[in-house]
């Protein structure tokens, strides 16, 4: 749930989510889900030539199955928080595996 | 099993959890390596690196000359690779073949 | 609501949510009697993302590459998906195409009917622009199916072999390819 959660505090970010077919889509984060499943609004094909389908597209749902990368903007993100939350939740699994 | 939060390295994602705050090597499926500084993990091994460079390895062809910018090449027969750069990068965990700690000198 | 949201806090306590979900795993509670965790707000379900794009036309691109077109009627947690008026668009890029190039390939529509899509195939859906449906994607014509698909075979063809020989060349290296015998795009 760490991932999940992270992502719910990046909400209306703009982001650009790197599919592992290549095809890189920017756009704002409106929502996600436990599996990592990404809406984005106001998308922009980033290498939009390669990729003319998505030209009338104004948002998508991306499965979280297909994503290879998110880029995130680096102000969005509070390092030693997210450190933090890694460290416990890493605790809470020991603990569960006991 | 490890005590709490600094427990000794007993189980293969320890040896993450030690990399947290360090620069990091990731390899990845696809044909790509990761360097960056490692700011969280989970039990999937997704990631999420700062100041990451991303290299990506491509087998030249004739008829592929697509975007020249940022792209330095390091001259072999047939493999080139690409560098990108990465303020803050989420990856997804199915990706990752391997995480190693970079040494510092 | 959302800047209340830390990396810390519990999931808000919410309505049970209406579609069935796995039990949420990884709470932060002190692991001592499993006790029933809430779910998440409803607004972060799969079930709420595909809400909003129900009984509207949307873009299907599938993990072998095809682009349907469809409204969708029907879905679940997995993202199975119920589309009506299904339209693969089969594009076929022309050889030595450039980037620069006006015309960069062709394009038809197979009209299909009603699919059930399985959803671990579904790589993305898009909502599509009602206002720039009519228009024809960048440096693409329209033409008939019968040349679109023979083209698009023959380019399939040729990008076949070529990343048969890019998984040859990098497997010199360690790598392996993503998706080992597939096809995206």
């Amino acid at each position: 749930m760490l991932f999940f959660s992270f992502f719910k505090t990046l909400i209306d970010n703009q982001v650009t989510v790197e599919l592992k077919n290549d095809i890189q889509i920017r756009g704002t984060l409106k929502s996600v889900d436990q599996y990592l499943n990404i809406k984005l609004d106001n998308i922009e094909v980033v290498d939009d030539i390669k990729y003319p389908h998505l030209s009338s597209v104004k948002n998508v749902f991306i499965r979280g199955s297909v994503v290879r990368y998110v880029h995130l903007p680096h102000n969005a993100v509070d390092v030693t928080l997210l450190e933090d939350a890694t460290r416990r939740e890493a605790a809470n699994q020991a603990a569960k595996a006991k | 099993m490890s005590e709490g939060e600094e427990g000794p390295a007993s189980e293969p994602l320890d040896l993450v959890r030690l990399c947290l705050n360090e620069e990091v090597y990731v390899k990845l499926r696809g044909d790509r390596e990761l360097k960056g500084r490692l700011h969280a993990y989970d039990s999937h091994m997704n990631l999420v690196l700062s100041d990451v460079e991303e290299t990506i390895y491509v087998v030249d062809d004739e008829e592929n000359d697509e975007g020249d910018e940022k792209i330095r090449v390091e001259d072999d027969q047939e493999i080139k690779s690409v560098t990108k750069k990465s303020e803050m990068l989420f990856v997804r965990g199915d990706s990752v073949v391997l995480v190693s700690p970079i040494e510092k000198s | 609501m959302m800047e209340n949201l830390t990396l810390n806090d519990p999931p808000p306590p919410g309505p049970q949510s209406g579609g069935p979900m796995p039990p949420v795993l990884g709470g932060r509670a002190p692991p001592l009697p499993p006790q029933p965790q809430q779910l998440p707000p409803q607004m972060f379900t799969t079930a709420a993302q595909l809400l909003d794009l129900t009984d509207k036309k949307l873009l299907i691109c599938l993990r072998d590459g095809r682009k349907l077109t469809g409204i969708l009627r029907s879905w679940d947690q997995f993202a199975n998906l119920v589309l009506q008026s299904t339209v693969e668009r089969i594009y076929a890029t022309l050889p030595g195409a450039k980037e620069s190039s006006a015309l960069k390939g062709y394009y038809a529509d197979k009209p299909h009917g009603i699919f059930l899509v399985r959803g671990e195939n579904v790589l993305l859906l898009g909502e599509i622009d009602l206002d720039k449906d009519d228009e024809s994607p960048l440096g693409f014509e329209q033409a008939e199916l019968e040349k679109v698909e023979k083209l698009a075979k023959e380019r399939k063809v040729v990008e076949k072999a070529k990343e048969k020989n890019k998984l040859k060349q990098l497997a010199t290296l360690g790598f392996e390819g993503e998706a080992s015998g597939e096809i995206f795009l």
